[in-house]
């Protein structure tokens, strides 16, 4: 025991700045396991959510967790299914950002359902004419097919090796599938990436979701911002070790690649936009919008979080050469479309949901915008959630070999 | 070092053969009988009126329960809302059958008073992940409250908001039942949705005891029962003799949010001086 401490301790002196991030590590998930225990021991109560606003921060967590791990996918298929081999340096990297961000996903998931003993029910009670029973299935299956190709970088690992020496060998077969996995992973994501959007946009009973534009773009932002996020981690980590991981020559190729994903996201937008709001005018939509206008900032971060700064801004970064060759802009550039997502999330989210139905066929204004913050367990939770994410990549990219495994065999 | 190519054209080809050749599985996969059954069955499923002439042609539907909501007789006491609260032992922060204030577009006030509607075409009962929510032959949405997950989508998804969720534990019994009658259904866990179920526990017992709902008082829901001025009226569509099915033909009635086409069975004849 004293031992243990003498080591811990020396460590500490040696590694300074690692001791303090993994202290703060350890708060972050404190602060997530007191909040969680009071989350299941008291139930949803110690939430703001309300019977008008049942939907809140959890699920804006949840959709920008599952929206930043669609790097995975994206940049797999790229290598596995187009067979773009100069991607293959950073597909292990995207499969564990993804890893992360769906079990992150299925973390907040579970608190914000009022009955977490029953979250295997959809698996076995259908409703296939329920989108987010397909949602549902496909993060469940996603995971699983995530799990498989994140085990070979796990056999492969020293800590794995050293005590059973075949992993390598298994690693080697099972990255043989790894073709096939990628395709039935690419399905699942394009179903529920997508209709993760839909969750919103089949509610025709809410005028400011009601539209088939919100799946195409929940997938197209999802895999913008999931492929920038996975680049930015990837030279924050180069940064930290001091070492390059991918050639200048890729990090062009990826930066290219998503930035003309976020164009085609401003281009929805765009029209989104154009179609619902300029050229037409639906009663409803502008009523609803009025009010947004009126009484929440939600217009306002739209443009300025969502457009400028989430997506026009990290799309100049990523496709100008000169300023994507620099890490900090890089960074700049990640930070930016992650905020970018998260705002999309939080505002398709409570936009929606804020504004009130109107159902009676009176004409008093009896239904009014509906106010929500995070309450402080909220908060808890997700602080939670983000110190479970940020310790697994610390764990993930100092134990596990996702960038220099070329010498394992690519195809 | 020589630019590498971003694509050659091995496997340009290689990739559009992979897409084509999965677009030929998926094909000839929807040819294989039981799955091009499934996919027959599902398409046609989806609307609402071959769902409806489906069930009609089973036979199934001997019964189709609704509701009249008479907004001219309303005078406003909510002892609807009250029955409701005891019968159904509804926590006291909680309302299936809602009591608003209202007023005409000319500025005539007038009592608005909505249960769930029971949509045949239910958005709750669609979104629901784990079919924990459904609507009967006979029309009624309930609800398995043992299936549900807590997921709140199909709070989100009623047009009507007459879904409430249990945030927190039963504590007691609800303030109204000493005076506006005994509980007849057990309180619903934490964590899970619920509604107005048309006070289903009496409708089932009293059609097993050979009543007929909407006439025998023990078979009818209790906000019926107890409304001092008639205004609420419930009864069986499909008996053309009821007393609802000759109001409905009789009466100038609409439904909330028709234009979102759930297709309620509430019904409600408009209140003095309200235009259609």
């Amino acid at each position: 025991m004293t031992t243990a401490i003498a080591t811990l301790r020396r460590q500490v002196r040696a590694y300074p700045v690692f001791a303090t991030w993994l202290m703060f590590l350890g708060v972050m998930l404190l602060v997530g396991l007191v909040s969680a225990a009071a989350v299941l021991w008291v139930g949803l109560d110690v939430t703001n959510l309300s019977n008008r606003v049942p939907w809140g921060l959890w699920i804006t967590v949840d959709l920008s967790a599952i929206a930043l791990g669609a790097g995975a996918f994206s940049l797999s298929t790229i290598v596995y299914i187009f067979r773009v081999k100069s991607f293959a340096p950073i597909a292990r990297m995207a499969v564990f950002v993804g890893f992360v961000g769906y079990t992150s996903a299925m973390l907040a998931l579970v608190m914000d359902i009022g009955r977490p003993d029953r979250f295997w029910h959809p698996m076995v009670y259908w409703n296939v004419h329920s989108v987010l029973w397909e949602v549902t299935m496909c993060v469940i299956f996603y995971s699983a097919v995530l799990v498989f190709e994140l085990a070979p970088a796990v056999l492969e690992s020293e800590a794995v090796v050293k005590r059973f020496p075949r992993g390598p060998q298994i690693a080697h077969v099972m990255h043989r599938f790894t073709p096939v996995v990628s395709v039935v992973g690419l399905g699942l994501s394009l179903l529920h990436q997508s209709s993760l959007g839909a969750t919103y946009g089949v509610l025709a009973a809410r005028p400011l979701w009601f539209k088939p534009t919100l799946p195409v773009m929940f997938i197209v932002s999802a895999v913008a911002a999931g492929s920038t996020f996975t680049l930015a981690l990837t030279v924050f980590y180069e940064n930290v070790i001091g070492k390059r991981q991918i050639s200048s020559k890729l990090r062009g190729h990826i930066a290219m690649f998503a930035g003309l994903m976020m164009l085609a996201y401003l281009y929805l937008k765009l029209w989104d936009f154009l179609a619902t709001f300029y050229y037409s005018h639906l009663p409803a939509r502008v009523e609803a919008n009025t009010l947004l206008e009126s009484t929440t900032p939600y217009g306002t971060t739209f443009w300025w979080l969502e457009i400028v700064l989430g997506a026009l801004i990290p799309a100049i970064i990523l496709l100008t050469p000169a300023l994507r060759r620099q890490d900090l802009w890089v960074l700049l550039g990640g930070f930016l479309a992650v905020g970018g997502v998260i705002a999309n999330r939080w505002n398709v989210t409570l936009s929606g949901l804020v504004v009130p139905m109107d159902w009676s066929p009176g004409a008093a204004q009896l239904f009014s915008v509906q106010p929500y913050t995070p309450s402080l367990a909220e908060w808890g939770v997700a602080i939670g959630v983000l110190g479970y994410a940020l310790t697994m990549f610390t764990l993930g990219l100092r134990f596990l070999p996702l960038f220099n495994h070329e010498a394992h065999g690519e195809h | 070092m020589a630019e590498e190519k971003f694509l050659t054209r091995r496997e340009f080809i290689t990739a559009l053969t992979a897409i084509g050749g999965s677009a030929a599985v998926a094909i000839a996969l929807s040819e294989i009988e039981p799955l091009a059954e499934l996919i027959q069955r599902e398409l046609a499923l989806e609307l609402p009126e071959v769902r409806r002439e489906v069930a009609h042609a089973r036979g199934k539907a001997r019964h189709h329960w609704a509701m009249l909501i008479d907004l001219r007789k309303c005078i406003g006491c909510q002892y609807c809302v009250y029955a409701c609260q005891a019968v159904n032992n509804v926590p006291d922060d909680m309302r299936w059958n809602v009591y608003i204030p209202e007023v005409t577009q000319t500025g005539v006030p007038f009592h608005m008073t909505r249960p769930c509607m029971h949509c045949q075409d239910a958005p709750c009962t669609a979104v629901c992940p784990t079919r924990a929510t459904w609507v009967r032959d006979d029309g009624i949405v309930i609800m398995d409250y043992s299936l549900c997950i807590g997921c709140r989508y199909c709070q989100v998804a009623c047009p009507y908001e007459a879904r409430t969720f249990n945030w927190k534990a039963r504590e007691g019994d609800s303030g109204y039942q000493a005076e506006w009658g005994a509980a007849e259904v057990e309180p619903r866990p934490r964590g899970v949705a619920e509604k107005c179920t048309f006070c289903v526990h009496r409708i089932d017992r009293g059609l097993a005891q050979g009543l007929v709902p909407g006439e025998d008082r023990p078979a009818t829901p209790a906000c019926v029962n107890i409304c001092p001025v008639e205004a609420r009226v419930f009864g069986d569509l499909n008996d053309p003799n009821s007393r609802i099915s000759r109001l409905i033909d009789e009466l100038p009635t609409f439904r909330l949010r028709e234009d979102l086409g759930t297709e309620p069975n509430v019904y409600y004849v408009p209140p003095e001086g309200m235009t259609l």
